[in-house]
């Protein structure tokens, strides 16, 4: 049955293109990402469902929906290989006093970001911080100079 | 008693940075990434602009126009449809396709069943179902004469239509259905 | 052209209601703004897509989103300026003492707000705190006194 089909499809591209899309670093979503999630994932069920709004329908894409991300998050859990492709890995940002310019500028991240972060545990200067990582979810984890 | 839980010693499987930090990064890995993710970006702003354009239906690159040598019929048509999204197949029919006030227009059935023909701008007088088709007699007042096919195509992939004026010159169109 | 244009417009649209709306104190969007996110979202949606629900024609304006808010992060990191338009810049509520009351008041944060966030990073008292930072995505960082 094709709704099946659109139901996988519309699945995977979205997981596709929030991947590459990625986020602003930062612990939490910020509202507007979450308004965009929100958008594109509406703009995306709207081709899944088409014309077909039964309840068949509606129930049969949700059920293939979630065997999809059942089966993302088993591939994960199986081979790290896929884990790296699909969520990414950490960064290192700032390395003892040194940035690291191409992950900065790939990752379209500012200082005042990092600062940021370091501001959330308290410090309040860019040379108490040895270590910068981004992690996979988008939060920039501080590790501070020893004194 | 519960049994024991699964255990394994916590060895140093996170790789490190510079022997300190446990961080887990591959450099190598990452490049190639970005690389790819360069690529998916260009990939997607042809896409988008090939959809402009009208290569999945809905513009330029997917009108199209067919007529008749005796120029008895004209069709406006796309020649790339989108399932379940309405649009107008035109057909314009010349002088020669008149008898006694009444237009014979015969279309096969894939006009009908695979793409989805909703309504017959204007209302024939009869419409006969049979032979692969559908035969319409229209009532013309003059010429020329345009008839419009509403359609939503409810299947996806390539279709033949044929359609012309019954015992003239019929048109072999194709029409592909993207989802 | 049509789902395109709409996407466009539906994208800094959106973009524009949550840039007013939010950056209240906390940072999480409370039930009423889920709930106005959702209403809004999915009308923008449906007016993005039109009477065309065909797959094809929701993948092309979810790429348009995607691209669009490419560009615009990319913006944002090129030009500082255009970031602190589209996501604001940070606020300090609190400077050695001192309550920065006319950021406060612009920013509808009072007093409360920075203590909550003070007791969330396990400070007991007002006079524990050298600086309180409103962030961008409405979180407030603490540095305490005494470093």
């Amino acid at each position: 049955m094709d709704a099946v089909l659109r139901a996988m499809f519309g699945y995977c591209f979205l997981v596709f293109i929030v991947r590459i899309v990625g986020r602003r670093p930062g612990k939490q979503m910020t509202p507007f990402e979450f308004v965009l999630i929100f958008f594109i994932g509406g703009l995306t069920l709207t081709g899944m469902v088409a014309d077909d709004r039964s309840l068949t329908n509606a129930l049969c894409q949700i059920a293939t929906v979630a065997v999809m991300h059942y089966v993302i998050t088993w591939l994960r859990g199986r081979w790290s290989g896929f884990g790296r492709v699909a969520d990414g890995m950490p960064l290192v940002l700032l390395e003892k006093g040194k940035w690291r310019t191409q992950t900065l500028k790939k990752k379209l991240i500012q200082d005042d970001d990092v600062m940021a972060a370091a501001r959330d545990k308290g410090l309040e200067r860019l040379d108490q911080i040895e270590f910068a990582v981004l992690e996979r979810n988008g939060e920039i984890s501080i590790i501070q100079a020893k004194e | 008693m519960a049994a024991k839980p699964e255990t394994k010693p916590v060895e140093d499987t996170v790789a490190r940075v510079n022997n300190e930090v446990a961080v887990g990064e591959d450099l190598e890995f990452q490049r190639k990434w970005w690389r790819f993710e360069n690529a998916v970006w260009v990939v997607l702003t042809i896409v988008l602009i090939l959809d402009l354009l009208g290569a999945f239906g809905r513009g330029y690159l997917a009108k199209a126009e067919a007529h008749a040598t005796d120029g008895s019929i004209r069709v406006k048509y796309e020649k790339i449809e989108r399932f379940k999204t309405p649009s107008i197949m035109t057909v314009e029919l010349g002088p020669g396709a008149v008898h006694d006030g009444k237009v014979n227009l015969w279309t096969s059935e894939n006009l009908v069943t695979k793409l989805g023909s909703q309504r017959v701008i204007p209302e024939p007088l009869v419409s006969v179902v049979g032979n692969g088709g559908t035969l319409y007699t229209f009532q013309a007042a003059r010429n020329p004469i345009s008839v419009e096919f509403a359609l939503e195509p409810g299947g996806i992939g390539l279709y033949d239509l044929s359609l012309g004026v019954q015992g003239l010159e019929r048109l072999k169109l194709k029409i592909y259905v993207v989802p | 052209m049509y789902t395109i244009e709409h996407a466009i417009a539906g994208y800094f649209f959106l973009l524009l209601i949550v840039r007013i709306l939010s950056r209240r104190a906390g940072g999480q969007l409370t039930l009423a703004e889920f709930v106005f996110v959702f209403l809004i979202g999915g009308i923008v949606i449906l007016a993005t897509v039109g009477d065309d629900r065909s797959m094809t024609n929701c993948v092309c304006g979810v790429i348009t989103v995607a691209l669009l808010h490419r560009l615009i992060s990319g913006l944002k990191a090129r030009f500082p300026g255009f970031g602190a338009v589209v996501d604001g810049t940070p606020l300090v509520l609190l400077k050695n003492g001192q309550w920065q009351l006319e950021s406060m008041h612009k920013a509808h944060v009072d007093d409360q707000d920075v203590m909550a966030a003070a007791r969330g990073k396990g400070l007991r008292r007002l006079d524990e705190i050298k600086y309180a930072v409103l962030e961008r995505n409405g979180s407030i960082s603490i540095i305490k006194t005494g470093g």
